[in-house]
């Protein structure tokens, strides 16, 4: 699991460099219009789905998130892979009208999804709305206070390059909460794991939002994710200091934290 | 973690409900924009932050109270006391009190935490307003009047119950002294103890002239 996770593989001929999407080995260059594909497909039912999949459990760890990120009125929050702005909403009151919150995605129509969410809940004035790759964010050097990516990292291609890029927009001082499915720390809870999301979660979305494929590389990606251990290395390669992580519900999600100094 | 979590929007949700039922709360809130106030509670292993907004978040805190005294803002409010000391922090007069007693330690802006008191103290809800708003006029003013019947036929039998039993144990079974009884008797013993103290007083004379 944490060996083949984020960059591409070696290439068995001499063709274009591949990475994973899901199980499959697929071009480089197509992983990114892949995965907007699926969220293409799955945005107009994603909160209902993460709802359902994690029986609501989700909402607790982004509040968790929350929690942990310190965030305080006046600062300038990024949350990358934003979707549906869950955490975002929650940002914007945080900071008040003195701050600032910038929600991005790759994905425009999750974009969109989020934007009127928030919009119609009277969330105005102090969000903008960016349409950005996290490899290479849009934004100048040292601007954040706070950077989270809540289940965005792992649809990211050269997750490395991602660290690097939000490394250099957080502020010197500034921490970074990824958010991400991880490892689960017992051999039962794993099995259990497994089963759940090979043979449930597909039906569930085929369902639910008629498209049972993009659960299923919603499965597939977790597992070929890096493990906790792996993440934290990426962190520090990145040139994070004090970075840790902390399981939550048995290493199914795990929340890294690493601040720049 | 999770469980803190789940606890915080639990308070979260039925706090932002309560204040919803009160539309004059709204104004009360607007005087809070922007301000934090910090709880730490004993025994509970975390402290919850109360955002103010248009609404109250609600976020648990996990550092210890010195790290966020450190970092308190201008419109930050820190509090430290006991679940037990909650009650007494309603009369307003007793703070000092609570204060020296190091029950009760507050940091940072005190119109915070009176402001935000005063927000819930003063919380009016009608509640045969919200059951006719779902239901109708007749069916929510005939439950209040049976509830509110029903609660004073309660207190009023509860009151008699207590009377009758302080009764019976003072007059018919006296196994309880009757309240004259019990302060003559500590009268007496406070003279006793008055009488000891000068008698000791004495003695220490007697032993010792030269002092």
């Amino acid at each position: 699991m944490s060996d083949n996770h984020n960059t591409s593989s070696p290439v068995e001929s001499s063709s274009a460099p591949t990475t994973h999407f899901g199980f499959k080995q697929v071009d480089k260059n197509q992983k990114a219009s892949m995965v907007a594909n699926v969220f293409d497909s799955v945005a107009a039912k994603y909160d209902v789905m993460n709802d359902l999949m994690s029986m609501g459990v989700h909402r607790l760890w982004k509040r968790y998130t929350i929690d942990c990120s310190g965030v305080r009125t006046g600062q300038k929050v990024l949350d990358i892979a934003g979707g549906t702005g869950d955490l975002t909403a929650k940002f914007s009151r945080l900071v008040g009208p003195t701050g600032r919150v910038t929600l991005a995605d790759i994905n425009l129509s999750m974009l969109e999804v989020g934007r009127d969410k928030l919009r119609d809940r009277g969330l105005v004035g102090n969000i903008d709305y960016v349409q950005a790759d996290a490899e290479a964010l849009p934004f100048p050097d040292n601007h954040f206070d706070v950077v989270t990516m809540a289940f965005g990292l792992r649809n990211v291609t050269e997750k490395q390059n991602a660290l690097n890029s939000i490394y250099r927009v957080l502020k010197p001082g500034g921490r970074l909460l990824v958010l991400e499915f991880s490892k689960p720390t017992s051999e039962q809870l794993s099995k259990l794991y497994d089963v759940y999301s090979f043979h449930i979660l597909p039906k569930m979305g085929q369902l639910v939002a008629n498209d049972a494929e993009s659960y299923q590389y919603l499965a597939e990606s977790i597992r070929m994710h890096p493990d906790q251990e792996t993440l934290k290395g990426m962190f520090e390669t990145a040139g994070f200091g004090q970075c840790d992580y902390q399981n939550l519900t048995g290493g199914i999600v795990a929340l890294h934290r690493g601040y720049k100094f | 973690m999770p469980t803190s979590a789940l606890v915080s929007a639990f308070i979260e949700s039925g706090i932002n409900k309560l204040l919803r039922l009160d539309e004059e709360s709204a104004a009360r809130l607007t005087s809070l924009k922007g301000a934090r106030l910090i709880v730490y509670l004993e025994p509970l292993p975390n402290a919850f932050m109360l955002v103010f907004s248009e609404r109250i978040d609600v976020l648990s805190v996990y550092e210890s109270f010195d790290e966020t005294v450190a970092n308190l803002s201008p419109l930050d409010c820190c509090i430290s006391t006991s679940i037990q000391t909650l009650p007494q922090l309603k009369e307003t007069n007793q703070l000092t009190r609570l204060i020296q007693q190091n029950k009760l330690n507050v940091e940072g802006e005190l119109a915070v935490a009176q402001k935000a008191s005063g927000l819930f103290q003063q919380l009016d809800i009608d509640i045969e307003e919200i059951i006719a708003s779902k239901t109708n006029d007749v069916f929510a003013y005939q439950s209040v009047k049976t509830v509110k019947t029903a609660h004073e036929k309660a207190s009023n039998r509860v009151a008699a119950l207590a009377r009758n039993l302080g009764n019976v144990m003072v007059e018919e079974k006296p196994v309880a002294a009757h309240r004259l009884a019990v302060m003559h008797f500590s009268d007496e013993v406070n003279a006793l103890r008055d009488d000891t103290a000068r008698l000791e007083a004495r003695l220490k004379q007697l032993e010792d002239p030269d002092n």
